[in-house]
């Protein structure tokens, strides 16, 4: 017992060290700058200049808005294709290649894939072109510098974290509980609500957290797509950091969204605890 | 070789550091940027460097604010020796007490620096010059066959959403605001006619990279604007059809320039480093591979480089608009925060 725990310590002390020195240290940096002065003293004046000014709140408001719809979309794309992944297709090499499919473009920068969108999404770009080719509108549709811009890139960029948790949950179900339904009379519509539905909500809800918090703190794709012309937080943050050099005020900025994004995913986390209770 | 008795191994050991001073541990540490701009540092001035002195160079990639912030952390102990920086970062350097005196005594080079080049201070020259980069007028030669004149002409009808100008996360956004305001004669210390004016501006983006706004231009998503020099003409040289001019009221520019950085673990040859890159050999390199504009007297480059320096084909340093960052940088957060709450909301 005594040489296990030992061993345990052992184990336990490679991933602790790193935890700390690469994780809680910078994290503390940041908050004890976020909290002084140039010249070392203690104050919330940081804090006071986000926290009493209409302009932070109307971009937070922006930033949880994108963040949400992102999310909203990821979930609403992201579930049927799951389904479709774990319970139409039969032939499992095809799954296969489905599942490479999704996960390979994670391999890939963000920064590719969003200057990607921007070839795609720009006024003589292949979706503008092919708007006007069909005849759907005459003039270029702006989608760079727009928050529909923004979401499309978000969407297709972690929409692979929504399929791949959910399609986890879906997979683990035992469909005998379906068949049990079915036998007790109930029609697939209802099946699905009231039993795999709530059998798969802690999958949706852990991709829907994920995605949320992704989304709330990405920097390049909205940076990219926004085109300068929509703030979100991070990009206030990255000013302060980079052009500014204002690292008290910065660190405040980020502190400010991490205990704001933590609240929103506690909530979130709550509501999920309560649909596996149900289940 | 393990049974040799002591004493031989170690007269050995001896005798090889003698004759090879440059082992490892004493490779000179220099700071530069990444890209095409670290690949010309190297090419220019490290392997010229390595090449007389024998002693390796090791580069610390980063940006410049990344390179003020390790110079910052690593003060009372430093590990870079020589480090580059943009304009603006370097007076912020110099402020953070991380530099130490560049004198023509350990750098001989120094006297043939433009004296624009040469940045001193009561302290002494903290910094000094390895060329110009400018921020001029770039435009899709397809869409606008004859060069502007003028940087007005950003604002003409015709070119509605199709506008690009830097953002203040860009290292160019704050002083373009301060270029602006010069050329438009505003009121000393006012910017709100420079942001009215931006206002009324139809841009298709405010780039906050270099990269974006060469992904613009190349994309069409832009067809005029302000874009480097160092980035329009690598879009030239890949056959994009783009033109790069010096309109009439002149450009903006800054330079990359050199550090001694104090306390240098190898401060001998970090002026020596610098003593090479201020050579007309250099300079012209530099000139050749980034387009920067020479800061060493008397450099000739091909009439084919001539052009694409950041002056234009015709000019010279004095044709630049070269700002005092000190003033910038006291203003910079200021400026920075009105350009958010006015220019990058909807």
């Amino acid at each position: 017992m005594a040489a296990s725990r030992t061993t345990l310590a052992l184990l336990l002390f490679a991933p602790l060290a790193f935890f700390a020195a690469f994780f809680l240290a910078p994290m503390a940096v940041v908050a004890l700058t976020s909290l002084t002065t140039d010249d070392g003293g203690l104050t919330f004046a940081h804090y006071a200049r986000i926290l009493f000014d209409q302009y932070h709140w109307d971009v937070l408001w922006v930033t949880f808005r994108i963040a949400l719809a992102t999310t909203a979309l990821c979930l609403l794309i992201g579930f049927p294709l799951a389904w479709y992944l774990v319970r139409i297709v039969r032939w499992r090499s095809w799954r296969r290649a489905c599942v490479i499919l999704i996960v390979v473009p994670l391999f890939t920068s963000n920064i590719v894939r969003s200057f990607g969108w921007m070839v795609l999404l720009g006024r003589t770009g292949l979706v503008n072109q092919g708007l006007m080719g069909m005849g759907m509108t005459e003039r270029p549709i702006r989608f760079l510098g727009t928050e529909t811009g923004i979401l499309i890139g978000m969407v297709y960029i972690l929409m692979p974290f929504v399929v791949l948790s959910v399609g986890n949950a879906l997979a683990k179900i035992d469909t005998a509980l379906e068949d049990a339904s079915a036998d007790l009379g109930v029609g697939p519509a209802r099946t699905f609500w009231f039993v795999t539905l709530p059998l798969c909500l802690p999958g949706a809800v852990s991709g829907a957290i994920m995605v949320f918090a992704l989304a709330v703190s990405a920097y390049v794709t909205p940076a990219l797509l926004s085109g300068g012309q929509i703030t979100v937080f991070s990009m206030l943050i990255f000013q302060q950091y980079s052009s500014v050099f204002d690292f008290h005020y910065g660190g405040a900025l980020s502190v400010t969204l991490l205990v704001l994004t933590l609240v929103l995913v506690t909530l979130a986390g709550r509501i999920g605890e309560r649909g596996r209770r149900a289940a | 070789m393990a049974r040799l008795p002591g004493l031989v191994t170690a007269s050995a050991l001896a005798l090889a550091a003698a004759i090879a001073p440059a082992s490892a541990q004493d490779a000179l540490h220099v700071a530069w940027y990444g890209g095409n701009w670290g690949d010309a540092f190297k090419a220019c001035v490290a392997d010229p460097f390595t090449k007389a002195t024998g002693v390796a160079v090791v580069p610390e990639v980063g940006t410049s604010t990344v390179t003020l912030a390790k110079l910052q952390q690593q003060k009372d102990a430093p590990t870079i020796d020589v480090a580059w920086m943009d304009g603006g970062v370097s007076e912020l350097a110099e402020a953070a007490g991380v530099l130490a005196p560049i004198t023509e005594k350990g750098v001989p080079n120094l006297k043939d620096a433009l004296p624009q080049a040469v940045y001193t201070n009561a302290n002494g020259t903290y910094a000094v010059g390895t060329g110009y980069y400018s921020l001029g007028l770039t435009y899709n030669t397809k869409e606008i066959p004859e060069a502007p004149t003028s940087w007005n002409d950003l604002w003409k009808p015709e070119y509605a959403d199709a506008v690009t100008i830097p953002s203040p996360a860009n290292s160019s956004g704050v002083p373009f605001l301060f270029f602006l305001h010069k050329i438009w004669n505003a009121p000393a210390g006012d910017f709100a006619p420079v942001f009215a004016k931006i206002k009324e501006l139809k841009p298709a983006l405010f780039f906050d990279s270099s990269g974006a706004a060469s992904n613009a231009f190349q994309s069409s998503e832009a067809i005029i604007g302000a874009h480097f020099n160092v980035g329009a003409f690598d879009l030239i040289a890949k056959g994009l059809p783009i033109g790069f001019t010096v309109p009439k009221e002149g450009v903006w520019a800054t330079d990359a320039r050199l550090h001694l950085v104090k306390n240098a673990p190898r401060a001998e040859m970090a002026q020596k480093f610098i003593d090479t890159a201020l050579t007309p050999a250099a300079s012209q390199c530099l000139a050749e591979k980034l387009f920067l504009g020479p800061s060493v007297k008397g450099v000739s480059v091909s009439p084919e480089t001539a052009a694409k320096l950041p002056w234009g084909a015709k000019g010279s340093v004095e044709n630049l608009y070269l700002l005092d960052w000190t003033e910038v940088n006291a203003k910079r957060a200021e400026l920075v925060d009105t350009w958010n709450r006015e220019i990058a909301r909807k």
